[in-house]
Protein backbone atom coordinates (compact mmCIF):
# COMPACT_ATOMS: atom_id res chain seq x y z
CA UNK A 1 0.00 0.00 0.00
CA UNK A 2 1.38 3.34 -1.00
CA UNK A 3 1.07 6.49 1.05
CA UNK A 4 2.41 10.01 0.70
CA UNK A 5 3.73 11.86 3.69
CA UNK A 6 3.24 15.57 3.07
CA UNK A 7 5.32 18.02 5.04
CA UNK A 8 3.53 21.31 5.65
CA UNK A 9 5.86 23.91 7.00
CA UNK A 10 6.76 27.57 7.05
CA UNK A 11 10.54 27.80 7.32
CA UNK A 12 11.93 31.35 7.60
CA UNK A 13 13.76 31.84 5.32
CA UNK A 14 12.60 28.98 3.12
CA UNK A 15 15.15 26.18 3.42
CA UNK A 16 15.72 22.48 3.89
CA UNK A 17 15.70 20.52 6.06
CA UNK A 18 12.73 22.66 7.05
CA UNK A 19 13.00 22.23 10.83
CA UNK A 20 16.36 24.02 10.77
CA UNK A 21 14.54 27.22 9.82
CA UNK A 22 11.81 27.09 12.45
CA UNK A 23 11.86 28.89 15.81
CA UNK A 24 10.83 25.68 17.60
CA UNK A 25 14.00 24.02 16.37
CA UNK A 26 16.23 27.00 17.09
CA UNK A 27 15.00 26.98 20.68
CA UNK A 28 16.61 23.57 21.22
CA UNK A 29 20.13 23.16 22.51
CA UNK A 30 22.82 22.23 19.98
CA UNK A 31 23.05 18.78 21.55
CA UNK A 32 19.29 18.26 21.23
CA UNK A 33 19.34 19.40 17.59
CA UNK A 34 22.20 17.07 16.80
CA UNK A 35 20.38 14.21 18.45
CA UNK A 36 17.18 14.91 16.48
CA UNK A 37 19.07 15.15 13.18
CA UNK A 38 20.97 11.97 13.84
CA UNK A 39 17.85 10.02 14.77
CA UNK A 40 15.97 11.19 11.70
CA UNK A 41 18.89 10.49 9.40
CA UNK A 42 19.16 6.95 10.80
CA UNK A 43 15.40 6.48 10.44
CA UNK A 44 15.48 7.50 6.77
CA UNK A 45 18.34 5.04 6.26
CA UNK A 46 16.27 2.23 7.83
CA UNK A 47 13.26 3.02 5.62
CA UNK A 48 15.46 2.96 2.55
CA UNK A 49 17.17 -0.27 3.53
CA UNK A 50 13.82 -1.94 4.20
CA UNK A 51 12.60 -1.05 0.71
CA UNK A 52 9.76 1.00 2.19
CA UNK A 53 10.90 4.44 1.04
CA UNK A 54 9.99 4.84 -2.61
CA UNK A 55 10.93 8.46 -3.19
CA UNK A 56 10.90 11.93 -1.74
CA UNK A 57 11.40 15.50 -2.86
CA UNK A 58 12.06 18.79 -1.11
CA UNK A 59 10.12 21.62 -2.73
CA UNK A 60 11.27 25.13 -3.62
CA UNK A 61 10.11 28.35 -2.01
CA UNK A 62 6.37 28.79 -2.55
CA UNK A 63 6.99 32.24 -4.03
CA UNK A 64 8.67 30.49 -6.98
CA UNK A 65 5.57 28.51 -7.87
CA UNK A 66 3.38 29.35 -10.80
CA UNK A 67 -0.34 28.71 -10.65
CA UNK A 68 -2.57 28.08 -13.64
CA UNK A 69 -6.31 28.28 -13.47
CA UNK A 70 -8.85 28.10 -16.24
CA UNK A 71 -12.35 29.24 -15.36
CA UNK A 72 -13.91 27.30 -18.22
CA UNK A 73 -12.97 24.93 -20.97
CA UNK A 74 -12.91 27.68 -23.62
CA UNK A 75 -10.83 30.20 -21.68
CA UNK A 76 -7.07 29.86 -21.68
CA UNK A 77 -5.71 29.27 -18.18
CA UNK A 78 -4.66 32.40 -16.32
CA UNK A 79 -1.22 32.23 -14.77
CA UNK A 80 -0.47 33.85 -11.44
CA UNK A 81 2.57 33.74 -9.22
CA UNK A 82 2.36 31.76 -6.00
CA UNK A 83 1.66 31.34 -3.23
CA UNK A 84 -2.07 31.00 -3.86
CA UNK A 85 -3.04 31.52 -0.27
CA UNK A 86 -1.67 33.37 2.70
CA UNK A 87 -1.75 30.26 4.82
CA UNK A 88 1.00 30.02 7.35
CA UNK A 89 2.18 26.60 6.21
CA UNK A 90 3.00 25.48 2.71
CA UNK A 91 3.71 22.14 1.15
CA UNK A 92 7.45 21.93 1.69
CA UNK A 93 8.18 18.39 0.58
CA UNK A 94 6.83 14.90 0.30
CA UNK A 95 7.83 11.28 0.69
CA UNK A 96 6.28 8.28 -1.02
CA UNK A 97 6.30 5.07 1.00
CA UNK A 98 5.16 1.56 0.17
CA UNK A 99 4.27 -0.42 3.27
CA UNK A 100 2.37 -3.50 4.38
CA UNK A 101 -0.37 -1.78 6.39
CA UNK A 102 -2.04 1.44 7.51
CA UNK A 103 -0.58 0.86 10.99
CA UNK A 104 2.95 0.79 9.59
CA UNK A 105 2.25 3.95 7.56
CA UNK A 106 1.06 5.76 10.70
CA UNK A 107 4.07 4.56 12.64
CA UNK A 108 6.35 6.04 9.96
CA UNK A 109 4.43 9.30 9.54
CA UNK A 110 4.75 10.07 13.25
CA UNK A 111 8.52 9.91 12.94
CA UNK A 112 8.41 12.61 10.24
CA UNK A 113 6.68 15.08 12.48
CA UNK A 114 8.96 17.61 14.11
CA UNK A 115 8.23 20.60 16.32
CA UNK A 116 6.47 23.45 14.50
CA UNK A 117 5.38 21.45 11.44
CA UNK A 118 2.29 19.59 10.27
CA UNK A 119 2.75 16.20 8.71
CA UNK A 120 -0.07 14.78 6.62
CA UNK A 121 -0.45 11.09 5.79
CA UNK A 122 -2.61 10.34 2.73
CA UNK A 123 -3.19 7.00 1.04
CA UNK A 124 -2.35 6.90 -2.67
CA UNK A 125 -5.10 5.63 -4.98
CA UNK A 126 -4.44 2.64 -7.23
CA UNK A 127 -5.99 1.50 -10.47
CA UNK A 128 -6.87 -2.07 -9.47
CA UNK A 129 -9.41 -3.35 -6.99
CA UNK A 130 -11.34 -6.26 -5.53
CA UNK A 131 -14.42 -7.27 -7.44
CA UNK A 132 -16.58 -8.10 -4.45
CA UNK B 1 11.10 -27.06 -26.81
CA UNK B 2 9.48 -25.69 -29.94
CA UNK B 3 6.85 -23.09 -29.18
CA UNK B 4 8.17 -22.60 -25.67
CA UNK B 5 9.64 -19.20 -24.97
CA UNK B 6 13.33 -19.13 -24.03
CA UNK B 7 12.39 -17.31 -20.87
CA UNK B 8 10.01 -20.08 -19.78
CA UNK B 9 12.81 -22.60 -20.24
CA UNK B 10 15.44 -20.86 -18.20
CA UNK B 11 13.05 -19.72 -15.51
CA UNK B 12 11.94 -23.30 -14.95
CA UNK B 13 15.58 -24.26 -14.41
CA UNK B 14 16.38 -21.45 -11.96
CA UNK B 15 15.64 -23.25 -8.67
CA UNK B 16 17.62 -26.31 -9.76
CA UNK B 17 20.62 -24.28 -10.89
CA UNK B 18 20.60 -22.13 -7.76
CA UNK B 19 20.21 -25.17 -5.51
CA UNK B 20 23.10 -26.94 -7.23
CA UNK B 21 25.43 -23.98 -6.77
CA UNK B 22 24.38 -23.33 -3.19
CA UNK B 23 24.82 -26.97 -2.25
CA UNK B 24 28.23 -27.06 -3.86
CA UNK B 25 29.71 -23.71 -2.78
CA UNK B 26 27.64 -22.93 0.31
CA UNK B 27 27.27 -19.26 -0.65
CA UNK B 28 23.55 -18.66 -1.26
CA UNK B 29 23.97 -14.91 -1.63
CA UNK B 30 26.76 -15.15 -4.20
CA UNK B 31 25.11 -18.04 -6.01
CA UNK B 32 21.87 -16.10 -6.30
CA UNK B 33 23.64 -13.18 -7.96
CA UNK B 34 25.58 -15.54 -10.23
CA UNK B 35 22.37 -17.26 -11.38
CA UNK B 36 20.85 -13.88 -12.24
CA UNK B 37 23.92 -13.06 -14.31
CA UNK B 38 23.72 -16.42 -16.05
CA UNK B 39 20.07 -15.66 -16.92
CA UNK B 40 21.11 -12.34 -18.41
CA UNK B 41 23.73 -14.16 -20.49
CA UNK B 42 21.11 -16.67 -21.64
CA UNK B 43 18.82 -13.81 -22.63
CA UNK B 44 21.61 -12.39 -24.80
CA UNK B 45 22.92 -15.61 -26.30
CA UNK B 46 20.10 -18.12 -26.71
CA UNK B 47 18.10 -16.08 -29.23
CA UNK B 48 21.27 -15.83 -31.34
CA UNK B 49 22.78 -19.30 -30.96
CA UNK B 50 19.65 -21.27 -30.25
CA UNK B 51 19.00 -22.98 -26.91
CA UNK B 52 21.67 -25.35 -25.61
CA UNK B 53 20.98 -29.11 -25.61
CA UNK B 54 20.80 -29.18 -21.85
CA UNK B 55 19.70 -25.73 -20.60
CA UNK B 56 20.23 -26.81 -17.01
CA UNK B 57 23.88 -27.83 -17.32
CA UNK B 58 24.54 -24.77 -19.52
CA UNK B 59 23.16 -22.51 -16.80
CA UNK B 60 25.02 -24.37 -14.02
CA UNK B 61 28.28 -24.03 -15.97
CA UNK B 62 27.85 -20.32 -16.75
CA UNK B 63 26.63 -19.46 -13.24
CA UNK B 64 29.49 -21.39 -11.60
CA UNK B 65 31.96 -19.48 -13.73
CA UNK B 66 30.34 -16.17 -12.73
CA UNK B 67 30.43 -17.12 -9.08
CA UNK B 68 34.10 -18.04 -9.16
CA UNK B 69 34.91 -14.89 -11.16
CA UNK B 70 33.12 -12.80 -8.56
CA UNK B 71 35.18 -14.32 -5.78
CA UNK B 72 38.40 -13.81 -7.71
CA UNK B 73 37.71 -10.18 -8.47
CA UNK B 74 36.90 -9.51 -4.87
CA UNK B 75 40.42 -8.90 -3.61
CA UNK B 76 39.27 -8.14 -0.12
CA UNK B 77 38.25 -11.74 0.18
CA UNK B 78 41.58 -13.18 -0.84
CA UNK B 79 41.68 -15.53 2.10
CA UNK B 80 38.32 -17.01 1.25
CA UNK B 81 39.31 -17.27 -2.39
CA UNK B 82 41.86 -19.91 -1.61
CA UNK B 83 39.28 -22.00 0.16
CA UNK B 84 36.85 -21.74 -2.74
CA UNK B 85 39.48 -22.33 -5.42
CA UNK B 86 40.27 -25.57 -3.70
CA UNK B 87 36.64 -26.60 -4.00
CA UNK B 88 36.62 -25.74 -7.69
CA UNK B 89 38.76 -28.77 -8.39
CA UNK B 90 35.99 -31.18 -7.52
CA UNK B 91 33.36 -32.46 -9.94
CA UNK B 92 30.94 -29.88 -11.40
CA UNK B 93 27.89 -29.16 -9.26
CA UNK B 94 25.03 -31.48 -9.88
CA UNK B 95 21.47 -30.32 -10.28
CA UNK B 96 19.00 -33.08 -9.78
CA UNK B 97 17.57 -33.08 -6.28
CA UNK B 98 13.83 -33.45 -6.65
CA UNK B 99 12.89 -30.94 -3.98
CA UNK B 100 15.11 -28.01 -4.99
CA UNK B 101 12.13 -25.71 -5.49
CA UNK B 102 10.64 -26.61 -2.15
CA UNK B 103 13.92 -26.15 -0.28
CA UNK B 104 14.41 -22.75 -1.88
CA UNK B 105 10.83 -21.66 -1.16
CA UNK B 106 11.30 -22.58 2.49
CA UNK B 107 14.56 -20.64 2.65
CA UNK B 108 13.12 -17.54 0.97
CA UNK B 109 10.23 -17.51 3.45
CA UNK B 110 12.50 -17.55 6.51
CA UNK B 111 10.72 -15.95 9.48
CA UNK B 112 13.52 -13.39 9.99
CA UNK B 113 12.51 -11.70 6.71
CA UNK B 114 9.77 -9.10 6.43
CA UNK B 115 6.95 -10.29 4.18
CA UNK B 116 7.82 -7.85 1.37
CA UNK B 117 11.36 -9.22 1.30
CA UNK B 118 10.12 -12.82 1.30
CA UNK B 119 8.01 -12.00 -1.74
CA UNK B 120 10.86 -10.27 -3.59
CA UNK B 121 13.37 -13.02 -2.89
CA UNK B 122 10.95 -15.82 -3.78
CA UNK B 123 10.19 -14.29 -7.17
CA UNK B 124 13.89 -13.83 -7.92
CA UNK B 125 15.44 -16.98 -6.48
CA UNK B 126 12.64 -19.45 -7.25
CA UNK B 127 10.76 -17.66 -10.01
CA UNK B 128 13.83 -16.47 -11.89
CA UNK B 129 12.42 -12.98 -12.41
CA UNK B 130 14.78 -10.01 -12.54
CA UNK B 131 14.59 -7.31 -9.91
CA UNK B 132 13.45 -4.95 -12.65
CA UNK B 133 10.55 -7.23 -13.61
CA UNK B 134 9.47 -7.65 -9.99
CA UNK B 135 9.67 -3.90 -9.41
CA UNK B 136 7.54 -3.21 -12.48
CA UNK B 137 4.95 -5.76 -11.36
CA UNK B 138 4.68 -4.15 -7.91
CA UNK B 139 4.83 -0.61 -9.33
CA UNK B 140 7.86 0.50 -7.35
CA UNK B 141 11.24 1.72 -8.62
CA UNK B 142 13.86 -0.96 -9.30
CA UNK B 143 16.07 0.54 -6.57
CA UNK B 144 13.31 0.02 -3.97
CA UNK B 145 12.84 -3.61 -4.99
CA UNK B 146 16.61 -4.13 -5.04
CA UNK B 147 16.68 -2.97 -1.41
CA UNK B 148 14.08 -5.59 -0.50
CA UNK B 149 16.12 -8.32 -2.18
CA UNK B 150 19.39 -7.29 -0.56
CA UNK B 151 17.65 -6.84 2.80
CA UNK B 152 16.35 -10.39 2.48
CA UNK B 153 19.76 -11.82 1.67
CA UNK B 154 21.41 -9.88 4.48
CA UNK B 155 18.80 -11.14 6.95
CA UNK B 156 19.38 -14.73 5.83
CA UNK B 157 23.12 -14.28 6.24
CA UNK B 158 22.94 -12.72 9.68
CA UNK B 159 20.51 -15.39 10.87
CA UNK B 160 22.82 -18.12 9.65
CA UNK B 161 20.01 -19.59 7.55
CA UNK B 162 21.16 -22.68 5.72
CA UNK B 163 20.12 -24.40 2.59
CA UNK B 164 19.36 -27.78 4.02
CA UNK B 165 16.53 -29.79 5.51
CA UNK B 166 14.42 -27.95 8.06
CA UNK B 167 13.82 -29.59 11.42
CA UNK B 168 10.46 -31.34 11.17
CA UNK B 169 9.02 -29.18 13.94
CA UNK B 170 9.60 -25.98 11.95
CA UNK B 171 8.20 -27.26 8.69
CA UNK B 172 4.46 -26.55 9.20
CA UNK B 173 4.96 -22.89 10.15
CA UNK B 174 7.41 -22.35 7.30
CA UNK B 175 5.11 -24.02 4.79
CA UNK B 176 2.30 -21.77 5.94
CA UNK B 177 4.54 -18.76 5.26
CA UNK B 178 5.32 -20.10 1.78
CA UNK B 179 1.61 -20.42 1.06
CA UNK B 180 0.94 -16.90 2.34
CA UNK B 181 3.70 -15.49 0.12
CA UNK B 182 2.40 -17.29 -2.98
CA UNK B 183 -1.14 -16.14 -2.23
CA UNK B 184 0.05 -12.57 -1.76
CA UNK B 185 1.82 -12.67 -5.13
CA UNK B 186 -1.35 -14.02 -6.73
CA UNK B 187 -3.55 -11.37 -5.15
CA UNK B 188 -1.23 -8.56 -6.08
CA UNK B 189 -1.44 -9.70 -9.69
CA UNK B 190 -5.17 -10.35 -9.63
CA UNK B 191 -6.33 -7.16 -7.93
CA UNK B 192 -4.05 -5.01 -10.10
CA UNK B 193 -5.20 -6.53 -13.35
CA UNK B 194 -8.05 -4.05 -13.69
CA UNK B 195 -5.45 -1.35 -14.12
CA UNK B 196 -4.30 0.04 -17.41
CA UNK B 197 -0.60 -0.65 -17.04
CA UNK B 198 0.89 -3.24 -19.35
CA UNK B 199 3.27 -5.67 -17.73
CA UNK B 200 5.62 -8.19 -19.21
CA UNK B 201 5.20 -10.36 -16.16
CA UNK B 202 1.95 -11.80 -14.92
CA UNK B 203 2.11 -12.24 -11.16
CA UNK B 204 -1.00 -14.42 -11.22
CA UNK B 205 0.56 -16.77 -13.75
CA UNK B 206 3.80 -16.82 -11.77
CA UNK B 207 1.99 -17.57 -8.49
CA UNK B 208 0.05 -20.41 -10.13
CA UNK B 209 3.23 -21.83 -11.67
CA UNK B 210 5.09 -21.80 -8.34
CA UNK B 211 2.10 -23.27 -6.50
CA UNK B 212 1.99 -26.08 -9.04
CA UNK B 213 5.69 -26.67 -8.31
CA UNK B 214 4.91 -26.75 -4.60
CA UNK B 215 2.06 -29.16 -5.14
CA UNK B 216 4.28 -31.45 -7.21
CA UNK B 217 6.61 -31.65 -4.16
CA UNK B 218 3.77 -32.06 -1.64
CA UNK B 219 0.99 -33.90 -3.49
CA UNK B 220 -0.64 -35.05 -0.23
CA UNK B 221 -0.96 -31.63 1.42
CA UNK B 222 -4.65 -30.65 1.19
CA UNK B 223 -3.96 -26.95 1.91
CA UNK B 224 -1.51 -26.70 -0.99
CA UNK B 225 -4.17 -28.28 -3.19
CA UNK B 226 -6.69 -25.81 -1.74
CA UNK B 227 -4.41 -22.87 -2.48
CA UNK B 228 -3.88 -23.96 -6.08
CA UNK B 229 -7.63 -24.51 -6.49
CA UNK B 230 -8.40 -21.08 -5.03
CA UNK B 231 -5.99 -19.42 -7.46
CA UNK B 232 -7.34 -21.33 -10.47
CA UNK B 233 -10.99 -20.67 -9.59
CA UNK B 234 -10.34 -16.97 -8.98
CA UNK B 235 -8.16 -16.51 -12.05
CA UNK B 236 -10.79 -18.28 -14.18
CA UNK B 237 -12.96 -15.16 -13.83
CA UNK B 238 -10.32 -12.70 -14.97
CA UNK B 239 -11.66 -12.22 -18.51
CA UNK B 240 -15.10 -11.39 -17.12
CA UNK B 241 -14.15 -9.15 -14.21
CA UNK B 242 -13.50 -5.90 -16.09
CA UNK B 243 -15.42 -4.09 -18.80
CA UNK B 244 -13.99 -2.45 -21.92
CA UNK B 245 -13.22 0.67 -19.90
CA UNK B 246 -11.29 -1.29 -17.28
CA UNK B 247 -13.98 -0.89 -14.62
CA UNK B 248 -14.62 -3.79 -12.26
CA UNK B 249 -17.70 -5.94 -12.78
CA UNK B 250 -19.08 -7.42 -9.55
CA UNK B 251 -19.39 -11.21 -9.41
CA UNK B 252 -23.18 -11.22 -9.72
CA UNK B 253 -23.08 -9.26 -12.99
CA UNK B 254 -20.21 -11.08 -14.70
CA UNK B 255 -20.80 -12.84 -18.00
CA UNK B 256 -20.14 -16.37 -16.79
CA UNK B 257 -19.72 -17.74 -20.30
CA UNK B 258 -16.40 -15.87 -20.31
CA UNK B 259 -15.06 -17.77 -17.33
CA UNK B 260 -12.23 -20.15 -18.18
CA UNK B 261 -14.03 -23.51 -18.00
CA UNK B 262 -10.80 -25.57 -17.99
CA UNK B 263 -9.44 -23.67 -15.01
CA UNK B 264 -12.81 -24.03 -13.25
CA UNK B 265 -12.88 -27.79 -13.90
CA UNK B 266 -9.32 -28.23 -12.60
CA UNK B 267 -10.03 -26.11 -9.52
CA UNK B 268 -13.28 -27.90 -8.69
CA UNK B 269 -11.61 -31.31 -9.06
CA UNK B 270 -8.79 -30.22 -6.73
CA UNK B 271 -11.25 -29.02 -4.08
CA UNK B 272 -13.31 -32.17 -4.27
CA UNK B 273 -10.24 -34.34 -3.90
CA UNK B 274 -8.78 -32.28 -1.04
CA UNK B 275 -11.84 -31.59 1.10
CA UNK B 276 -12.54 -35.04 2.57
CA UNK B 277 -8.84 -35.29 3.42
CA UNK B 278 -8.00 -34.62 7.06
CA UNK B 279 -8.20 -31.13 8.60
CA UNK B 280 -9.94 -28.50 6.56
CA UNK B 281 -7.78 -25.38 6.28
CA UNK B 282 -8.66 -21.84 5.22
CA UNK B 283 -7.43 -22.18 1.62
CA UNK B 284 -9.56 -25.29 1.05
CA UNK B 285 -12.60 -23.50 2.45
CA UNK B 286 -12.05 -20.39 0.35
CA UNK B 287 -11.53 -22.61 -2.69
CA UNK B 288 -14.74 -24.50 -1.86
CA UNK B 289 -16.61 -21.17 -1.73
CA UNK B 290 -15.13 -20.16 -5.10
CA UNK B 291 -16.15 -23.59 -6.44
CA UNK B 292 -19.77 -23.09 -5.35
CA UNK B 293 -19.81 -19.76 -7.21
CA UNK B 294 -18.20 -21.38 -10.23
CA UNK B 295 -20.80 -24.13 -10.38
CA UNK B 296 -23.73 -21.71 -10.62
CA UNK B 297 -24.46 -20.99 -14.29
CA UNK B 298 -26.19 -17.74 -13.34
CA UNK B 299 -25.77 -15.67 -10.20
CA UNK B 300 -29.43 -16.33 -9.28
CA UNK B 301 -28.62 -20.05 -9.04
CA UNK B 302 -25.89 -19.49 -6.45
CA UNK B 303 -26.23 -21.85 -3.51
CA UNK B 304 -25.97 -19.17 -0.80
CA UNK B 305 -26.97 -21.59 1.93
CA UNK B 306 -23.90 -23.69 1.23
CA UNK B 307 -21.68 -20.61 0.94
CA UNK B 308 -22.98 -19.39 4.30
CA UNK B 309 -22.08 -22.72 5.90
CA UNK B 310 -18.61 -22.63 4.38
CA UNK B 311 -18.02 -19.07 5.66
CA UNK B 312 -19.14 -20.18 9.13
CA UNK B 313 -16.52 -22.93 9.02
CA UNK B 314 -13.94 -20.44 7.78
CA UNK B 315 -14.83 -18.09 10.64
CA UNK B 316 -14.01 -20.94 13.02
CA UNK B 317 -10.61 -21.94 11.55
CA UNK B 318 -9.48 -18.46 10.52
CA UNK B 319 -11.57 -15.84 12.33
CA UNK B 320 -11.19 -12.21 11.31
CA UNK B 321 -13.26 -9.14 10.43
CA UNK B 322 -12.94 -9.77 6.66
CA UNK B 323 -14.35 -13.28 7.02
CA UNK B 324 -17.23 -11.90 9.11
CA UNK B 325 -17.98 -9.33 6.40
CA UNK B 326 -18.14 -12.05 3.76
CA UNK B 327 -20.28 -14.16 6.05
CA UNK B 328 -22.64 -11.19 6.42
CA UNK B 329 -23.04 -10.89 2.63
CA UNK B 330 -23.68 -14.63 2.25
CA UNK B 331 -26.12 -14.63 5.19
CA UNK B 332 -27.94 -11.67 3.65
CA UNK B 333 -28.38 -13.59 0.41
CA UNK B 334 -29.38 -16.87 2.11
CA UNK B 335 -31.51 -15.67 5.00
CA UNK B 336 -32.46 -12.11 4.13
CA UNK B 337 -30.89 -8.68 4.52
CA UNK B 338 -31.86 -8.30 8.19
CA UNK B 339 -29.97 -11.47 9.12
CA UNK B 340 -26.93 -10.22 7.20
CA UNK B 341 -27.05 -6.84 8.93
CA UNK B 342 -27.16 -8.59 12.30
CA UNK B 343 -23.94 -10.44 11.46
CA UNK B 344 -22.19 -7.21 10.55
CA UNK B 345 -23.45 -5.22 13.56
CA UNK B 346 -20.65 -6.08 16.04
CA UNK B 347 -18.03 -4.98 13.50
CA UNK B 348 -19.28 -1.39 13.58
CA UNK B 349 -17.41 -0.78 16.81
CA UNK B 350 -14.29 -2.73 15.79
CA UNK B 351 -11.42 -0.22 15.69
CA UNK B 352 -9.56 -2.39 13.15
CA UNK B 353 -12.26 -1.57 10.61
CA UNK B 354 -12.73 2.10 11.46
CA UNK B 355 -11.19 3.26 8.16
CA UNK B 356 -11.88 0.21 6.03
CA UNK B 357 -14.24 0.75 3.09
CA UNK B 358 -15.44 -2.86 3.07
CA UNK B 359 -17.58 -2.40 6.19
CA UNK B 360 -19.76 0.46 4.83
CA UNK B 361 -19.75 -1.18 1.37
CA UNK B 362 -21.21 -4.42 2.76
CA UNK B 363 -23.69 -2.54 4.92
CA UNK B 364 -24.72 -0.43 1.92
CA UNK B 365 -25.40 -3.55 -0.12
CA UNK B 366 -27.45 -5.14 2.67
CA UNK B 367 -29.37 -1.92 3.42
CA UNK B 368 -30.23 -1.62 -0.27
CA UNK B 369 -31.52 -5.21 -0.22
CA UNK B 370 -33.50 -4.39 2.90
CA UNK B 371 -35.26 -1.57 1.07
CA UNK B 372 -33.61 1.28 2.99
CA UNK B 373 -32.25 3.41 0.12
CA UNK B 374 -31.39 6.48 2.19
CA UNK B 375 -29.26 4.58 4.67
CA UNK B 376 -27.74 2.57 1.83
CA UNK B 377 -26.82 5.74 -0.06
CA UNK B 378 -25.04 7.18 2.96
CA UNK B 379 -23.05 3.96 3.43
CA UNK B 380 -22.12 3.77 -0.27
CA UNK B 381 -20.86 7.35 -0.06
CA UNK B 382 -18.88 6.57 3.10
CA UNK B 383 -17.32 3.51 1.45
CA UNK B 384 -16.42 5.55 -1.65
CA UNK B 385 -14.57 8.07 0.52
CA UNK B 386 -12.54 5.35 2.24
CA UNK B 387 -11.48 3.15 -0.65
CA UNK B 388 -8.12 3.76 -2.33
CA UNK B 389 -9.07 1.87 -5.48
CA UNK B 390 -10.04 4.18 -8.35
CA UNK B 391 -12.47 1.73 -10.04
CA UNK B 392 -14.07 0.77 -6.72
CA UNK B 393 -14.55 4.40 -5.87
CA UNK B 394 -16.22 4.96 -9.24
CA UNK B 395 -18.49 1.95 -8.66
CA UNK B 396 -19.46 2.97 -5.11
CA UNK B 397 -20.15 6.58 -6.12
CA UNK B 398 -22.32 5.31 -8.98
CA UNK B 399 -24.34 3.14 -6.56
CA UNK B 400 -24.80 6.10 -4.23
CA UNK B 401 -26.02 8.41 -6.98
CA UNK B 402 -28.32 5.77 -8.49
CA UNK B 403 -30.10 5.59 -5.13
CA UNK B 404 -30.29 9.38 -4.93
CA UNK B 405 -32.16 9.58 -8.23
CA UNK B 406 -35.07 7.51 -7.04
Amino acid sequence: MKYVILIHSNPQPWGHPTPNFLPEYEALSPAEREQLDKEFEAFLGELHAAGELVSGEALGDPTTSKLYRASSHDDPPVATDGPYSESKEHLAGFFLIDVASQERAEEIAVRFSGPGETVELRPAMWSGGDEA
Amino acid sequence: MSGERFEDVWRREVPHVLAALTRRYGDFDGAEDAVQEALATAAREWPRTGPPDSPRSWLVRVASRRLVDAWRSDLARSAREQAYTAREDGPPPEAQAADDSLQLLLLCCHPALPRASQVALTLRAVGGLTTQQIAAAFLVPTATMAQRVSRAKAALRSNGAHFDQLPAAELPARLAAVQQVLYLVFNEGYTSSGGDHLLDVSLTREAIRLTRELRARLPDDPEVAGLLALMLLTDARSAARTDARGDLIPLERQDRSRWDRDAVAEGVALVQAALPDGTVGPFQLQAAIAAVHAEATTSAETDWLQITMLYRMLARVAPGPMVTLNLAVATGMAHGAAAGLAVVEPLRTDPALARNHRLPAVRAHLLELAGQPDEARAEYAAAARLTTSVPEQRYLNARASSLAER
